[in-house]
């Protein structure tokens, strides 16, 4: 599947005369964006609510406009907890989600080579087993990996282990990864092999080869990962919750729900935080659509 | 380069020693792939599959940590049997996964088919409909949350037909659907995707062919789409599925945050709760077993349906 196939479609056979096609095709596009405005309702109103006062949000009809831009929601929203901005929760969120990704390109792609390139003894059996990871629900390791991170120590932490950082949100990601692993293996194998071999006539060891024929080949691919991870990681909710415990280490998702728990009410504030929190990722989808749609169509997995 | 440089082999390669053919060229490259998939078989063993197996052994036993863990056998399975709440959770996750994985589905499918035109603008009219897609579900529950809310959009909306307003997120009844409705729209766009891909598939002479013997637009969906979807829809059924099992984000966000009432308290909250928030890893553990081993009965049944209706070109 290449990144073009979404743009392409099946020519469905068409109605004769031009009237009609007309017609047909005006209120096509009237039904699509009607549709499409329909799915961004939840958005439209979110930035509405951010603009608003709070008696506004309450008084007046739920769908009118904003009667004022009023801005200050969001300085109030970015400045509401005591001693921390909403600044820092970004910090970690860009710390955490920027190392994922690193060590996911890293490792997933190190071992996608070795499934898509060498040859050695039990590949299938290992490449079967990564694969079943990936329809394992990972909730069924959440105990044991909370028990293995309280026991490795850490002497920079107040816990004096794993607890408590934001380690256990990343490390991870540099010991490798169905997803990342799979996506990137499918890439590899349609990279023709004479490339590795005059290379290997050339005297170059795997990891050359690697270094210096798949992984810029591989660029688009790892953009995709990239990308996907990226995401993941700031999206994530559960694995934050569990293990940072003071407000200054929060991310952005826990500090919205933070947020939420501390300010029932204050609908505006709310709605300008869950727009703040979401602007990265609108803004990384619109300039990298292309990547994300390759990413589900190869792979199917979900954001 | 190895010890076996020099002897040359008529490839031009170099070639190892023929006394050692059987560890030659593959066993200096597998050499090379266990260092590639080191890392990547530390983590199998030390933060997935390994701890699989951990959890199935502190699912025997009672441990808070902070005491020494004590083994109680088949205890916790028992208990979890009689525990109302886990009951409750195991019931609204079945309750949420039957209801919104074909619902989720059926809408995908028929957004799909509306997106698959070759109109100019096509990119920015699908860009609105795929935006939920990269959405935290946290940031997107308080926004329903707002929708929801007694003065939201929602009962606005149906004040205009009269119809009285709803506690759509702490009605007991109606908290799971209203769960169900937000997850359903954020759900879409990945499957929508799927689906593009999916019907973009499809010869256009089958299309052509039918048309010629008469078969109408309903028809043609029916007897050539649909067929030729079902890879598709599928593949995303199981995805969906195992994804519907591990709903807990909506459920934290919407729960204002963090105690969900019993009508909407789902199988992966039970287990953050029994032990991130109550410390008995042995009880969370076995709920984790638990729901792993529904998940992976539900999957196996899913795939034994497959030859029933699916059709591979």
């Amino acid at each position: 599947m290449t990144a073009r196939v979404l743009p392409r479609r099946n020519q469905g056979p068409s109605a004769p005369g031009s009237a009609r096609k007309i017609a047909r095709k005006a209120g096509l596009y009237l039904v699509l964006i009607a549709g499409g405005v329909g799915m961004m309702i939840p958005f439209l109103w979110m930035l509405a609510t951010s603009l608003k006062t709070r008696a506004e949000v309450f008084s007046s009809a739920p769908f009118s406009f904003p009667s004022g831009l009023h801005w200050e929601n969001y300085s109030n929203m970015w400045f509401a907890m005591p001693g921390v901005t909403f600044g820092t929760f970004f910090q970690n969120s860009i710390f955490i989600a920027s190392l994922a990704t690193i060590g996911q390109l890293i490792t997933c792609s190190m071992a996608a080579y070795a499934f898509a390139v060498l040859t050695f003894r039990f590949k299938r059996v290992l490449f079967a087993l990564i694969l079943a990871t990936l329809i394992i629900p990972f909730q069924v390791v959440l105990v044991p990996n909370f028990v293995l991170y309280r026991y490795l120590p850490w002497p920079f932490s107040e816990s004096g282990n794993f607890i408590g950082t934001n380690l256990p949100l990343w490390v991870w990601a540099f010991f490798g990864g169905a997803f990342g692993t799979f996506l990137l293996r499918q890439f590899f194998l349609s990279i023709p092999h004479e490339l590795a071999d005059s290379a290997r006539v050339d005297g170059a060891n795997p990891w050359q080869i690697f270094i210096h024929v798949y992984i810029p080949l591989a660029r688009p691919a790892l953009a995709t990962l990239a990308i996907f991870q990226f995401m993941w990681s700031w999206n994530d909710l559960l694995d934050p919750l569990i293990y940072l415990r003071d407000l200054p280490s929060y991310t952005t998702t826990v500090g919205l729900a933070f947020f939420q728990g501390q300010f029932v009410g204050k609908w505006p504030e709310m709605m300008a935080g869950a727009l703040v929190s979401l602007l990265p990722m609108i803004i990384l989808f619109v300039v990298a659509q292309k990547y994300f749609v390759r990413g589900i169509t190869l792979s199917g997995l979900k954001g | 380069m190895t010890a076996s440089a020099g002897v040359g082999d008529p490839a031009g390669r170099e070639g190892p020693p023929a006394g050692a053919r059987a560890r030659g060229p593959l066993g200096r490259e597998s050499r090379w792939a266990w260092l590639f998939l080191a890392p990547t078989i530390i983590g199998l063993a030390v933060l997935s599959a390994g701890p699989i197996l951990a959890a199935l052994g502190i699912s025997l036993t009672k441990w808070d940590m902070l005491t020494p863990p004590q083994v109680v056998g088949l205890d916790n399975y028992v208990n979890l049997l009689h525990d109302d709440r886990f009951l409750k959770a195991l019931r609204n996750t079945t309750f949420y996964t039957v209801v919104s994985v074909p619902l989720g589905l059926a809408l995908a499918l028929g957004l799909a088919s509306a997106l698959n035109q070759q109109i100019r603008g096509i990119a920015w009219i699908r860009t609105a409909y795929f935006l939920p897609l990269v959405t935290s579900a946290t940031a997107i529950a308080l926004v329903w949350l707002w929708i929801y809310s007694p003065t939201g959009i929602l009962n606005g909306l149906l004040g205009v037909f009269g119809i009285a307003p709803q506690r759509w997120v702490s009605d007991p009844v109606l908290a799971m659907p209203s769960i169900i409705a937000m997850s359903v729209w954020q759900g879409l766009p990945a499957n929508v995707i799927i689906f593009l891909a999916g019907l973009q598939g499809i010869p256009t002479e089958y299309y052509d062919a039918a048309s010629v013997d008469g078969a109408g637009r309903r028809a043609r969906f029916r007897k050539i789409t649909l067929p030729l979807l079902t890879p598709s829809l599928f593949f995303t059924g199981v995805l969906a599925l195992i994804g519907a099992f591990q709903v807990f984000d909506q459920v934290y966000v919407m729960a204002n945050p963090g105690k969900p009432s019993e009508s909407t308290i789902t199988l992966v909250y039970f287990i953050y709760e029994a032990g991130f928030r109550n410390f008995k890893m042995g009880y969370a553990s076995a709920a984790s077993w638990i729901m792993f081993l529904i998940v992976a009965v539900a999957t196996i049944l899913y795939f034994r349906t497959q030859n029933r209706w699916v059709h591979y070109q």
